[in-house]
């Protein structure tokens, strides 16, 4: 009798389904897996040693660099674990940025997730629907901070600018007729927060789009239903947090669950799904857009209501206003400490976990006294995902392997770090 | 139930979801389109931008860095390489600053370490090196970008001066 | 805990104290910060910064911890709410005049301003009013001012005062209007200068050399050892990529303390000299050529194997300066003999050789260097202390503080920073007179002679009252010293002077000891690097030339390590020429001078200080090791390293050091049971020198010329400590031959000339002309000491 043997799939690094460089090495039998086995650390940067030979502030652009499609949500729980150990809070104010930007983070990471899912589903329309309502965002990231993907916005004790007044307009020109600049135009007239708030109208229509185009179609529903189940049980035991969590009908939210920052004050609920397939996946992402456009609009009309300092007031931690540093002597000793040594962080560690729209992503932070961190650990949900994929596709088909490692959301740069 | 199994049959018969689909694409066949064409036609631009860097002068025409060199300390990635030394006249200057563009992660602390507003992000985006020389920027070409866009990196700092 | 033990309470911790001490230095001691500008260790207390309020139970008001005398149970609190108010208020004084200067400040990133300001201060001023200017005053080549960043601390004024011993720095007016500066504006002229730049908690004293050249964050520190005098001083070296930037103490209580001379703070400039060897360099014919290692090797290979067959080893010497480490000292003393030449010597500048076999296991200050301090009297003879072992010097001064009687025997009337109880100044060829003069004291004093037969030494020598009072204080002293400096190792008559001095000391109980050697004079002598000597002191079957014969002997091939002998020889054009007529001249150098172009050879580029690896003895017997603090500069290596291939390539298997551990173990081999001892039986001369009345030539090295690294220091050439490049007149001979200050005149000395600008010079005494080492204009002129003939030219 002839030896029958599985055959061994390398399906990755540059296949461009495997979002990014993951490695994943398929047992099949025949069309189906019988085991599937990430090989990760291709994009490994050492972002977690980096950081120890930085003072604390330097490390918050690498961690937007983490998971590069949530790039504020990093910054917020690394600066959320700093100012735990300082033991300071910044002025309501930042806080209610933070989260309106956190909640936009999430838009543009789910956007991003429908786009590369359904695109990965065959699905292209929606990828270019998506990446229009991004294309919005990243303007509103790059009105704030100058940048439209690292932004390095948040810090310890606030943000660093305030809104600005006034929204970037397109120019008319061979290319652009008056009419059309001005059809564009539109929404920029006022602030950003204006901008936002327009966006926040004319979202839910989109959403409704997205669904037009999906969660009735057929091949969707095809490619999608019963596809990478997983019981609850079987996600807690995994450690899946965020939608890969509440898609199996366990209702885990760290905004509810463990509220930090203004979400106590903000009103918003909780999809979860019925089987943890897939499709419940999807449903899930779908509906967390609707809250965060609802957290947004509840943050515009507070942030518009409520204008005051964005930073603490303690130029211990924060350096003073670039006007009085240039005048006077206090200010001048404080900007050039902040800027070559930093500031030293109380001696101690902390956890802070935020609910990042990839789930659970928390910062790790031991301070030996310094003004760099002792250590620092990032708990990254991606790697999470990513080391239940196994359970996930086993027993499914190869094309299947594509529809759950997009429903995984992973990014490389947060599993690999 | 049996009505409901009925019109989700027809539903499914004659692919429903699919038309309704194809009718939304086609509404916006008909749209204007908001395809930006690039590289004639571009997004707006924030006066926050942080692109290329450039550094200043004073309107004398004096090189505004005084060498104190928190931008290269603030530098994460290490991308600025500075040496200094007592000019003729007495004064605190660079003999070289350097940046190496491959190194930059473009987070903008070192514009906001400045303490005399010389080392800044420009707007500018559309840059290329075609070989790793090209991507080091000298104090020379530095401050040939900043001689070229003074105008527009004055008038963007006096835009966001009390935000800073 | 002694008898004065008490207990105090800070901050709720009860700690140890003793009567007398201030709070500030308990709690130091328990490592409890309160900060400070205007205290310091080792300086008095001033009590003006006022930054260390401090609360004290039942005081009414904040107490400064640093003028507060600790009391049995008191209790303490340096961060109750009243004394961080303290602080914060007086640090919000303190920089109200402060000049918003930090981008441009070297001090920034090390300031103790800035680094209380952020710890103890408000973050963000009321002041509004206008700021004070002071203009600045240029005090000289070494500290850049900048006065308006004074904070009135005084540490500089109290360092001048209590350390340097001159008031050199004062303050001016009252309130705001204090002034920190020369009372008139002129340069510092302290050796130790240097220090008040660590001792500025602000930016006002800054170092000009280093000016604006790189920040504190940049640099890596490295530690180090002091090449320049015997003492060892340890350093740190603050090095940018592979650029030493700066030099700065590191705290040693047995050595420097916390200070460090001018000398070996800013000769690290010497390293980026501009004629830097940086590769091997052969010459063929008349033309230079750079060759790799392994060429240069062949080369030497060859023309020393050449003469080694024609002439035998006999006809090859070395010179090392005693400034190169113990393991090139020593592998330079193996590869000669080796050879079979027992041609080696460090005492470049020494003239008389005649009582070596009796001479010391190495030149021992004969205690230990806080010893010093202890000390009722000292005398001193021949050597100018304080300007070329400044912190040998610094004890001494500690001494004379506590009431000793420093006495000094000079060829010139040097002058120390502290009154002396006594001195001789006496012309070279008169000292062992003035000696003798002392004995005589002595035994009028009812001393007996430890060796009889001096007594034939004495006939017609008179005590006058200066040799009776040096006699009286040393017979009073319970501690007392008898050293010996480096000028007088330098004179003819080095034995009877020896000899004296050691009979001195015997007659009065005091400790005979050497104050001046170069940087490893000491470990010269252990590693072997004397024709009489093996390592470790053992006398050589064989005696080979010294120095001096060395050069007079022409012999065929010399070997020179770290040696310009133009410059640091007893006679630097006999050396020329000795060099220049040779067959082969292999020179292991850090640096290519016009001369060596001229004589030698083969030329090997050696790393220098912070390049090299290796270990400097003391003259206190201490060994100090250190590694390279920077890479070596081209091609150049250290020279243990070339010594070591040069030897392997002549005596194979001899050789097998693969690493600075393995050469420190042979020596160490060699070294075992060494203990210091002066004290031996001197060999007693025939007679006193005797000296006739022509003009005798007196040569003092500059204290910056003393080795190539520091002739190369380009700051330090340029201080008053420099050297003048004049010829010193007496008084009395300038007076005889009717010469003014600034007058050329014309130097004669064996049959050659040279001219010279004249300076009247009150220290010398009758009969003596001074002229400076290293000084181009007089290098035509022969030996370093002996008859000169001066006319007007």
């Amino acid at each position: 009798m002839p030896e029958i043997r599985n055959m061994t799939v390398n399906f990755g690094p540059q296949h461009p389904a495997a979002h990014g460089v993951l490695r994943l090495v398929l047992e099949m039998d025949g069309e189906v897996i019988v085991r599937a086995d990430p090989h990760i650390g291709l994009l490994h940067r050492g972002t977690e040693k980096l950081a120890e030979s930085k003072p604390f502030n330097q490390s918050i652009g690498y961690l937007d660099r983490t998971d590069y499609i949530s790039m504020m949500c990093n910054e917020h729980a690394y600066v959320l674990a700093i100012e735990k150990l300082l033991g300071i809070a910044p002025p309501k104010r930042a806080q209610y940025i933070r989260v309106m930007f956190a909640e936009i983070t999430r838009i543009l990471n789910h956007a991003f997730w429908l786009a590369a899912h359904a695109l990965d589903c065959g699905a292209m329309t929606v990828f270019l629907y998506a990446f229009r309502e991004r294309e919005d965002l990243l303007d509103c990231y790059e009105a704030v901070s100058g940048t439209r993907m690292h932004a390095t916005y948040f810090r310890p004790g606030g943000v660093y600018r305030d809104l600005p007044e006034r929204m970037p307009q397109y120019q008319a020109s061979r290319w652009l007729s008056e009419k059309d600049a001005a059809a564009r135009n539109a929404d920029r007239q006022g602030s950003l927060l204006d901008f936002i708030e327009a966006f926040t109208q004319r979202f839910p229509a989109y959403i409704d789009e997205y669904e037009t185009l999906l969660t009735d179609n057929r091949i969707w529903k095809q490619r999608t239903v019963g596809i990478g189940v997983v019981s609850p049980e079987r996600a807690i035991a995994l450690g899946f947090t965020g939608c890969m969590l509440r898609g199996s009908g366990v209702e885990w939210d760290l905004r509810k669950k463990q509220p930090y920052e203004v979400y106590p004050e903000l009103d918003f609920d909780i999809p979860v799904g019925k089987e943890g397939d897939c499709y419940d996946r999807y449903l899930v992402h779908i509906e967390e857009l609707r809250q965060s456009n609802r957290i947004i609009k509840q943050c515009v009309d507070w942030l518009r209501a409520n204008p005051g300092p964005v930073m603490i007031d303690d130029h211990k931690f924060s350096p003073p206003q670039r006007e009085k540093m240039k005048g006077d002597m206090e200010s001048l000793i404080h900007h050039f400490k902040l800027f070559t040594e930093g500031y030293c962080v109380p001696e101690g560690e902390v956890y802070v976990p935020i609910e990042h729209p990839k789930g659970e992503f928390g910062v790790y932070l031991i301070s030996d006294g310094a003004n760099k961190p002792y250590r620092i650990k990032i708990r990254s949900s991606a790697f999470t995902h990513l080391s239940g994929i196994n359970d996930l596709v086993e027993g499914h088909m190869l094309a299947d392997v594509v529809a759950v490692l997009s429903t995984l959301d992973i990014v490389f740069g947060e599993v690999d770090r | 139930m049996v009505m409901q199994a009925i019109r989700n049959y027809l539903k499914s018969l004659f692919l429903l979801e699919m038309l309704k689909g194809l009718l939304l694409t086609n509404r916006y066949l008909f749209k204007r389109k908001i395809t930006v064409q690039y590289p004639e036609e571009k997004t707006p631009q924030s006066n926050r931008f942080r692109g290329l860097h450039a550094l200043r002068r004073y309107p004398n025409g004096e090189e505004r860095c005084i060498a104190c060199k928190l931008c290269e300390a603030v530098c994460p990635a290490v991308a600025i390489t500075i040496e200094s030394e007592m000019r003729a006249d007495g004064s605190r200057r660079t003999t070289r600053y350097d940046i190496d563009l491959a190194k930059c992660i473009y987070c903008g602390f070192c514009e906001e370490s400045c303490p005399v507003d010389s080392i800044v992000m420009t707007r500018i985006f559309e840059y290329h090196g075609e070989k790793k020389e090209d991507l080091i920027m000298t104090k020379q070409r530095l401050l040939e970008v900043g001689d070229r866009n003074e105008a527009q990196i004055a008038a963007d700092r006096a835009q966001d001066a009390r935000y800073r | 805990m002694t008898d004065d033990g008490i207990t105090i309470e800070v901050n709720g911790k009860s700690l140890p104290a003793r009567k007398g001490q201030m709070l500030i230095e308990v709690t130091d001691a328990n490592g409890i910060y309160v900060p400070r500008f205007c205290y310091h260790k080792k300086l008095t207390v001033a009590a003006n910064c006022r930054m260390c309020l401090v609360e004290v139970e039942k005081a009414p008001k904040p107490v400064p911890a640093c003028a507060t005398p600790v009391m049995n149970g008191m209790k303490v609190f340096t961060r109750s709410p009243l004394a961080v108010e303290a602080q914060k208020s007086v640090m919000e004084f303190l920089l109200i005049n402060h000049p918003l200067d930090c981008p441009i400040c070297d001090q920034g990133g090390e300031c103790e301003l800035q680094d209380l300001a952020m710890g103890y201060g408000r973050d963000v001023s009321r002041y509004q009013e206008r700021k004070r200017v002071v203009g600045d005053r240029d005090i000289g080549p070494l500290v850049q001012t900048e006065m308006t960043r004074c904070i009135h601390c005084t540490r500089c004024v109290r360092f001048g005062e209590e350390i340097a011993g001159l008031r050199e720095l004062g303050a001016t007016g009252r309130g705001e209007h204090t002034l920190i500066g020369t009372y008139v504006e002129k340069a510092m002229e302290s050796e130790l200068s240097g220090n008040v730049i660590d001792l500025c908690p602000v930016g006002a004293l800054t170092s000009k050399p280093f000016r604006f050249s790189a920040r504190t964050w940049e640099m890596r520190q490295m530690s180090g050892i002091a090449p320049h005098d015997g003492i060892g001083s340890n350093l740190h070296f603050h090095v940018k990529g592979q650029t030493v930037k700066r030099v700065v103490p590191a705290e040693n209580e047995s050595i420097n303390e916390v200070w460090l001379s001018d000398r070996d703070r800013f000769s690290y400039e010497g390293l980026y000299s501009d004629d830097r060897l940086s590769t091997p360099m052969v010459k063929q014919g008349e033309e230079w050529r750079e060759v790799d290692w392994m060429t240069a090797f062949e080369v030497i290979k060859d023309r020393l194997g050449l003469i080694l067959n024609a002439g035998g080893p006999e006809r090859i010497g070395a010179l090392a300066a005693p400034t190169s480490t113990t393991e090139e000292l020593y592998l330079l003393q193996k590869l000669m003999r080796g050879l079979g030449s027992n041609n080696i010597d460090h005492r470049l500048r020494q003239t008389d050789f005649g009582d070596d076999t009796e001479a010391p296991i190495f030149p021992w200050l004969g205690q230990s260097i806080v010893e010093l301090e202890q000390l009722d009297a000292a005398l001193l003879i021949g050597g100018n202390v304080r300007k070329q072992q400044p912190l040998l010097n610094h004890r001494l001064r500690k001494a004379a503080g506590k009431g000793a009687a420093i006495m000094a025997v000079n060829p010139v009337d040097y002058e120390f920073n502290y009154p002396l109880a006594a001195r001789i100044v006496a012309g070279p060829g008169q000292i062992p007179a003035a000696l003798a003069g002392i004995v005589q004291a002595l035994l009028e004093a009812g001393r007996t002679l430890p060796d009889p037969s001096a007594a034939a030494l004495l006939n017609g020598i008179q005590a006058d009252a200066n040799h009776r009072a040096i006699a009286d204080r040393l017979l009073k002293a319970g501690k007392a010293a008898v050293l010996l400096g480096d000028l007088a190792m330098n004179l003819p008559g080095l034995p009877a002077v020896r000899y004296l001095s050691g009979i001195i000391a015997a007659m009065t109980g005091a400790r005979f000891g050497y104050a001046g050697t170069a940087a490893n004079g000491s470990g010269a002598w252990l590693a072997g690097a004397v024709p009489h000597r093996l390592p470790g002191g053992q006398p050589s079957p064989h005696a080979g030339l010294n120095a001096r014969a060395m050069l007079e002997r022409r012999l065929s091939a010399y070997v020179l390590l770290n040696v310009e002998p133009e410059f640091d020889c007893h006679d630097p054009v006999g050396a020329r020429n000795a060099l220049g007529g040779a067959q082969c001249v292999i020179a292991i150098t850090a640096y290519r001078t016009s001369a060596m172009n001229f004589y030698a050879d083969v030329l090997l580029p050696a790393a220098i200080y912070a390049e090299n690896e290796g270990s400097f003895i003391n003259v206190e017997g201490r060994e100090q090791r250190f590694g390279a603090a920077v890479r070596p500069q081209g091609e150049a290596r250290p020279a243990w390293k070339i010594l070591r291939v040069l030897g392997e390539s002549f005596c194979p298997g001899a050789f097998n050091l693969d690493d600075i551990e393995a050469v420190h173990a042979a020596i160490h081999a060699d070294m075992q049971g060494i203990e210091p001892r002066n004290l031996d039986a001197w060999l007693r001369p025939d007679s006193l020198p005797w000296v006739n009345g022509a003009l005798q030539r007196l040569t003092e090295v500059p204290i910056y010329s003393g080795d190539p690294l520091v002739r190369r220091a380009r700051s330090l050439q340029r201080t008053h400590d420099a050297g003048d490049g004049m010829a010193h007149i007496a008084p009395g001979d300038a007076g005889r031959q009717g010469i003014t200050n600034g007058d050329r005149i014309l130097l004669k000395q064996g049959g050659e000339t040279a001219e010279l600008p004249a300076v009247i010079d009150a220290r010398l005494p009758e009969g003596t002309l001074l002229l400076q080492a290293g000084n181009p204009a007089c290098f035509g002129l022969g030996p370093e000491t002996g008859e000169i003939e001066i006319g007007r030219a």
